[in-house]
């Protein structure tokens, strides 16, 4: 059975996470039997400029030059910097199959509209940093984190959007989060995080279904896979939520461009 | 494969803020069963938040005494009861504790405050190791009513300092630095929040702490056991450093065979 971790970090511009080099990214996934990463460098606090935005992606596109075929890359960009457009350009041109949102914006503020927009126009998935934060110590870290009820309100204006809500095992209450995004039918879930809580994932599907559900660790890697491997599910849905279902994204724009080329 | 497995890190009954599923004894033993896990440390959850602890732990003695050949039960002990020492009494002569476990956070005092070590010392007079969680749920997603901290490395630092001799077990830590522990300390930190691909920290608590310092433990039944059974077949050590982790090195603590 594939695994495609659909939310997953290199270093990179600065940024080393708590790992050396790139190359234990890879021995992990090749232990944890983890066939491609599709990746990203955000910036965590503040709003960065054009030029550390595009310093990340340049991050990601040689990752994706040193394990080709092994990690995927998402654009990462600050919606509303008049270069954002380009950006995707950039990006998606240098082979990238999806865009990567972080904290700057509500996913529904109308700054992002223009993303969104185009994320429909590439058929590329959107993935964006997410949390329902029960303090408000991280609620006052990260204003403008968009939660379940924020991606249920970008989906209402754009429902032909692949918006990815990220790590609901790293997102606060994840209860919240589930129940809430049962009203956003188009909105997928991934599953990543370092919150193992016996329980999680079974809940997901019970609530959202397995076909709107993303293996992903975000860096947890052990837990990741672990908590697919052991919850309680049929291996028609493990299956889907370790790589069909991402599969079926990164297909549409290979559909997408075969078509327009035909 | 390892050595028998020896779950340093489990828990029964409730939590008033998230419904556990299986959380009875009967429940942890399936589990353990399931996965190979032949014996496993076991302390109340329910009790952490009872003003009174004891009738907690009068509750799980009931549950396991029919399993003490799979669990070892440790009392939860609140060292601000008035009764603390009555109640320490009577888990060991009549209820049938080895151990106990301390929740500073949730009880709100410093392991090395006079009067706590005070019933440290009073704990391992008995011969009995002591527990202590780093945390019980994770502060993103805890209750607004839950406003028990992590302890800090410090806070562990201090402890081992304070009473070497104690047999110590630290659960649900991440960020000790091994090499500020004392090394002359008894102790074991359970490895169900560390990783040993990527991060790779229970690679480099071994070396900076020792080889017999990390102990296999899951958090049942608050977390899933995989990620813990995963970390330890994955570890790139040698098969008898990671039977240790299995089983030894809690084990010699606990004085279990």
């Amino acid at each position: 059975m594939r695994r495609i971790d659909c939310h997953m970090h290199v270093r990179g511009a600065g940024v080393d996470w708590s790992w050396d080099h790139n190359d234990r990214i890879i021995e992990a996934a090749d232990a944890l039997g983890i066939d491609q990463l599709v990746v990203s460098i955000p910036v965590m606090r503040g709003m960065p400029d054009h030029a550390t935005v595009r310093s990340c992606n340049d991050a990601v596109i040689a990752s994706m030059q040193q394990y080709p075929g092994r990690i995927l890359g998402y654009c990462y960009v600050v919606p509303g910097q008049k270069e954002s457009q380009d950006e995707i350009s950039r990006c998606l041109d240098a082979g990238m199959i999806g865009i990567k949102l972080y904290n700057q914006y509500k996913i529904w503020d109308p700054a992002v509209h223009p993303v969104l927009e185009r994320a429909i126009a590439e058929a590329v998935p959107v993935l964006e940093h997410a949390g329902h934060p029960t303090t408000r110590e991280f609620r006052d870290e990260q204003p403008n984190i968009s939660d379940a009820s924020d991606f249920v309100r970008a989906a209402t204006l754009y429902p032909e959007c692949m918006l990815i809500e990220g790590h609901i095992g790293g997102g606060g209450d994840w209860e919240w989060s589930i129940k809430q995004l049962r009203e956003a039918p188009s909105v997928y879930l991934d599953t990543s995080g370092s919150i193992i809580d016996d329980g999680m994932v079974e809940m997901c599907v019970r609530e959202l279904g397995a076909d709107r559900l993303l293996f992903a660790t975000d860096m947890t890697m052990e837990g990741g896979v672990g908590k697919i491997l052991g919850a309680e599910l049929t291996r028609s849905q493990r299956e889907k939520i370790f790589c069909k279902n991402f599969q079926a994204i990164l297909d549409r724009r290979t559909d997408s461009r075969a078509g327009a080329t035909s | 494969m390892t050595a028998p497995l020896l779950d340093i890190n489990t828990w029964v009954g409730a939590w008033p803020f998230r419904q556990l599923r299986d959380a009875s004894v009967t429940g942890l033993l399936k589990r353990m069963d399931k996965h190979g896990i032949e014996r496993a440390v076991v302390g109340s959850l329910t009790g952490i938040l009872y003003r009174n602890a004891h009738p907690a732990n009068e509750e799980l003695s009931r549950q396991v005494r029919r399993h003490l050949d799979r669990f070892v039960p440790f009392a939860l002990v609140n060292p601000l009861d008035p009764s603390w020492k009555t109640d320490l009494q009577r888990c060991a002569d009549d209820l049938g504790f080895l151990g106990a476990r301390l929740v500073p956070q949730y009880h709100e005092y410093r392991l090395t405050d006079p009067a706590v070590l005070d019933v440290v010392d009073a704990i391992a007079e008995r011969g009995w190791c002591i527990q202590v969680p780093q945390r019980i749920e994770d502060r993103r997603s805890r209750h607004p009513w839950d406003q028990a901290r992590d302890l800090a490395p410090v806070e562990f630092e201090e402890a081992l300092a304070a009473r070497p001799k104690v047999g110590w077990m630290f659960l649900n830590t991440l960020g000790l630095d091994g090499a500020r522990l004392p090394e002359k300390a008894r102790y074991v930190v359970d490895i169900s929040r560390m990783t040993s691909v990527l991060q790779r920290n229970m690679q480099a608590f071994l070396d900076s702490a020792g080889q017999d310092r990390l102990a296999f433990g899951t958090g049942m039944a608050w977390n899933m056991p995989e990620p813990a059974l995963l970390k330890l077949d994955l570890l790139d050590r040698p098969k008898k450093m990671k039977d240790g982790i299995a089983w030894r090195n809690a084990a010699k603590l606990l004085k279990l065979p």
